[in-house]
C-alpha cells in the first residue's frame, strides 16, 4: 500500500490542468447552474470533445484498438478530477465513454464496435439513457417498455422518462423487454436507438436543477432493426449490470465539490468569516469528507487498474461521493447566508448540482442496501 | 498509488495479529481495564517484536505504524500505542521508554495513560517538549472511558529542540484517527454480528432495513476515517492529518451512540464487549481539544493567508 503518483502520472496531471485552465479561460471557467445538459454547454462539448479527441484525452483508457491511448485507469481518474472539478462542459460525453463504449466492447458485434466506438472516441455523438420509466426507477427491472419482433425488426411501444441530455442526443442506449413471460431480470434487451427513428418522441421536462436535465421519451410503434440489439435477446440485463457498476464512479463528484469548497473557504475568508468555529467545522469537517471519497473512489480505480471485476467497493465509495457533494451543498447556503440566494451564486451552482447526486445513477437507499447485504452480509428483508 | 497491502504489510499485519491474539483483545482488555492500569505486558510483547518502532526503520514506516494503531485498536489493547509508535519517534532520535502519554498544556483535563507514563510529550503553542513523571507523581484519575488517566503536573517540560508543535499535532491526529478508525470498526463488526443473530418478530434485527442502513452508513464511515488515516500517514501531510481527525471524532461522537442504540440494552452491560471499544472512543474524540481544535487548524492550514504548509 502506497498512496504516491509517479512522475509520468504528475506530469500528465499537470499538462490537462494546463489545458483545461487555457480552456475554460476563453470559454468562461464555470458551466454554472444552467448545467451540464444546457444547450450553450452540450454545444461547447463538441468542441471541447474534439480537442480532446485529438489529444488522445477523450477515450484515454480505452484500448487502443478502439480509439483509446490505452492509458491506465490511473490517468482516466485523473483526467476527469482536473477536467470535472473545473466544470468541463463534458457532461453528456461521460456516459458514452465511461460505460455506454465499454458495454459496446463487451457485448458488440463487429459492426457495432467499428461504427460506435470510433464516433465516441472521436467526441462527436451524444448520447442519452433509456432506463427509467414511470414506474420502474429503483426497481429498473420491472420496466414495461416492450419490444415485439417483427421480422428483422422490432416494434418498441412505451416510455422512459428522467432522461438527461435526450434533446441533443443521437443515440439512446434503450433497455426495453423482449420476453414478457419471462422473470423480470430475464426478458430485457438492450437496443442502440438512433433518436431520430420514427416514433420516437422527445419532451422536455421543467426542472429545478438545470434546463434539459430531464426528458420524457415515448416510443409508439417504433421500428428498430435487429442488428441494433446489443447483446444477446433477453439478456441485456447483464450487459447493464456491468456497466452500471462502472457508473457508479463515473464522473469525480467529490473533485467538484472539493472544488467549490475551496471557492467557497475564499469568500468565507474575505467575509471574515473562517475564525467563526461553526464556520470552521463546516468547512473542515466537508473537506474530510471530499478528501474521504476521494480515497474510496481510488480503491475502486484501484481494482479496476488490476483488471478486477468491479465489487462492493464502488457502493461504499458512491455514498461517501455523495454524502461529499451534499455537506458542500450545503454548507454553502449557510455560510453564505441571504447571499446565496441569487441564481448562480456558489451557493446556489453547488447546491442545485447535489441536490440530485444521491438520486441519479441509482439512488443513495440501494446503494445502502447493496453495502449491507454485499459487504455486511445482513440478511434480505 | 496501490491500494492493496503489499506482501512485506501483509506477512507484518499476519504476526501483528496473531501476537495481538495472544496478548490482547475483549478478556485481556477486561481485566487490565479493571485494575486500572496500562497494558504493559502488551507493550512489552509489542516492542520484542518491533511493532512499537516501525515509523522509524527501515524498510517499513509512519504507514506501517499507523497499521500497528489500527490493529491494536482493533484488538481493543489497553496501551497508548500511537504517541508511543507514531508520535514520539517522528520528535526524537532517542531511546523512547515503554509508556508514552501525550497533552496540551492548555489543556487542563486528565490526560490518557498519564499515570502510568515513562514519558509525556507536552505541547505549548509552538513549543514541543518532554517530562518524566516520577514513579507515583501522577496519580490515577477515576475514569470510566480509560484506566491510568492522569493530570499532568504544571512544571516546565525538558525542550525538543528543532521539534515544531505542529509537526507533533500531525502526528497526533493521525494516531488518533488511527485509533478511532479501528476501534469503532471492530465495535461496528461486534455490532453486525450481533443485528444477524438477535431475532425480534421472528427475524434477524438485521434484516430490517432501517438497522441495515444504519449499519451501512457506519461501514462507510468506519471506511472514510481508516483511508484518510493511512493517507495522511503515508504523506506526513498536515491537512491530510486534520481531516483524518476531524472527521473520525466526529464519526465517533454519533458512531459510538449508534453502535449502542442498534445493540440495545445487552450493550450497556459489563459483561457484554462493545463498551470495551466506545468508551476509549469518547477519551479520544476530545483529544488534542476535539473536533473544534481539528477544524480550526485544518482550516487556518488549507485556507488561512500567508500559512506555510507543514510536512
Amino acid at each position: 500500500m502506497e498512496f504516491g503518483w509517479s512522475t509520468a502520472e504528475v506530469e500528465y496531471r499537470a499538462a490537462i490542468s494546463e489545458f483545461v485552465e487555457a480552456e475554460l479561460a476563453a470559454n468562461q471557467s464555470n458551466v454554472g447552474i444552467s448545467g451540464v445538459a444546457s444547450r450553450r454547454s452540450v454545444g461547447r462539448s463538441f468542441d471541447f470533445a474534439a480537442k480532446l479527441a485529438e489529444r488522445g484525452w477523450l477515450t484515454p483508457h480505452w484500448p487502443p484498438e478502439f480509439g483509446g491511448s490505452g492509458a491506465t485507469a490511473w490517468e482516466h481518474i485523473i483526467l476527469g478530477e482536473e477536467m470535472w472539478s473545473r466544470g468541463e462542459p463534458r457532461g453528456p460525453q461521460y456516459m458514452n465513454v465511461n460505460w455506454i463504449g465499454p458495454a459496446i466492447m463487451v457485448a458488440g458485434t463487429a459492426e457495432q464496435k467499428d461504427y460506435h466506438l470510433k464516433r465516441i472516441s472521436a467526441g462527436d455523438v451524444i448520447w442519452c439513457q433509456g432506463f427509467s420509466e414511470p414506474d420502474a426507477g429503483s426497481d429498473l427491472a420491472s420496466l414495461r417498455t416492450t419490444a415485439v419482433r417483427d421480422g428483422d425488426e422490432y416494434v418498441v411501444n412505451g416510455q422512459k422518462i428522467w432522461t438527461s441530455y435526450a434533446n441533443s442526443a443521437e443515440y439512446c442506449f434503450l433497455l426495453v423487454r423482449t420476453d414478457s413471460a419471462a422473470e423480470k431480470h430475464h426478458g430485457i434487451s438492450i437496443l442502440l436507438t438512433p433518436t431520430s427513428t420514427p416514433g420516437f418522441e422527445i419532451h422536455d421536462i421543467q426542472g429545478i436543477v438545470g434546463e434539459h436535465a430531464f426528458h420524457h421519451l415515448y416510443f409508439t410503434d417504433m421500428r428498430v432493426p435487429v442488428s441494433c440489439r446489443l447483446g444477446p435477446e433477453n439478456e441485456g440485463w447483464e450487459v447493464v449490470r456491468r456497466a452500471l457498476s462502472y457508473e457508479r464512479v463515473g464522473s469525480p463528484r467529490y473533485a467538484r465539490a472539493a472544488f467549490m469548497l475551496d471557492e467557497i473557504a475564499r469568500w468565507a475568508r474575505a467575509e471574515g468569516k473562517l475564525s467563526d468555529p461553526a464556520v470552521a467545522e463546516r468547512l473542515a469537517l466537508a473537506r474530510a469528507r471530499c478528501e474521504a471519497a476521494r480515497l474510496l473512489a481510488y480503491c475502486v480505480i484501484d481494482d479496476r487498474n488490476k483488471q478486477r471485476p468491479p465489487g462492493p467497493n464502488a457502493y461504499v465509495a458512491r455514498v461517501a461521493m455523495v454524502q461529499a457533494d451534499r455537506m458542500v451543498g450545503e454548507l454553502a447556503m449557510e455560510i453564505m447566508g441571504s447571499e446565496a440566494l441569487v441564481t448562480n451564486s456558489l451557493a446556489d451552482e453547488q447546491f442545485r448540482s447535489a441536490l440530485p447526486a444521491g438520486v441519479a445513477a441509482g439512488t443513495l437507499e440501494v446503494q445502502l442496501n447493496l453495502v449491507s447485504r454485499a459487504v455486511l452480509g445482513l440478511p434480505r428483508s | 498509488m496501490d491500494l492493496e497491502f503489499s506482501d512485506t504489510q501483509s506477512a507484518l499485519l499476519d504476526s501483528l495479529r496473531s501476537l495481538l491474539a495472544r496478548h490482547a483483545g475483549p478478556a485481556r482488555a477486561r481485566q487490565v481495564m479493571a485494575d486500572g492500569q496500562c497494558d504493559r505486558d502488551l507493550l512489552e510483547a509489542l516492542g520484542a517484536a518491533g511493532f512499537l518502532d516501525l515509523a522509524s526503520s527501515e524498510g517499513a514506516g509512519p504507514l506501517e505504524a499507523e497499521l500497528v494503531v489500527e490493529e491494536v485498536a482493533r484488538a481493543a489493547g489497553v496501551v497508548p500505542a500511537g504517541p508511543r509508535s507514531l508520535v514520539a519517534p517522528m520528535l526524537t532520535d532517542q531511546h523512547i521508554p515503554q509508556v508514552v502519554a501525550i497533552c496540551e498544556a492548555t489543556d487542563r483535563g486528565p490526560v490518557r495513560f498519564a499515570a502510568a507514563a515513562d514519558l509525556v510529550v507536552v505541547l505549548d503553542g509552538d513549543s514541543a517538549g518532554i517530562l518524566r513523571p516520577e514513579p507515583g507523581e501522577i496519580p490515577p484519575v477515576d475514569s470510566p472511558y480509560g484506566p491510568a488517566m492522569g493530570y499532568v503536573p504544571r512544571r516546565p517540560p525538558d525542550e525538543l529542540p528543532g521539534v515544531s508543535a505542529r509537526t507533533a499535532r500531525l502526528w497526533w491526529r493521525v494516531a488518533i484517527a488511527a485509533e478511532i478508525a479501528g476501534r469503532l470498526g471492530a465495535a461496528l463488526d461486534l455490532t453486525v454480528r450481533y443485528a444477524k443473530e438477535r431475532t425480534q418478530f421472528g427475524r434477524p434485527i438485521g434484516s430490517f432495513q432501517t438497522v441495515q442502513h444504519r449499519l451501512a452508513l457506519l461501514h462507510v464511515a468506519v471506511q472514510q476515517s481508516t483511508w484518510l488515516a493511512r493517507a495522511a500517514a503515508w504523506s506526513g501531510d498536515e491537512e491530510t492529518a486534520g481531516a483524518a481527525a476531524a472527521l473520525s471524532s466526529e464519526t465517533a461522537r454519533w458512531g459510538s451512540v449508534e453502535l449502542h442504540q442498534l445493540t440495545g440494552a445487552i450493550g450497556f452491560t459489563e459483561e457484554y464487549d462493545l463498551h470495551l471499544w466506545t468508551m476509549p472512543l469518547q477519551a479520544l474524540r476530545v483529544e488534542l481539544g476535539g473536533l473544534a481544535r481539528h477544524s480550526h487548524d485544518l482550516v487556518t492550514a488549507r485556507w488561512a493567508e500567508r500559512h506555510e504548509r507543514v510536512r
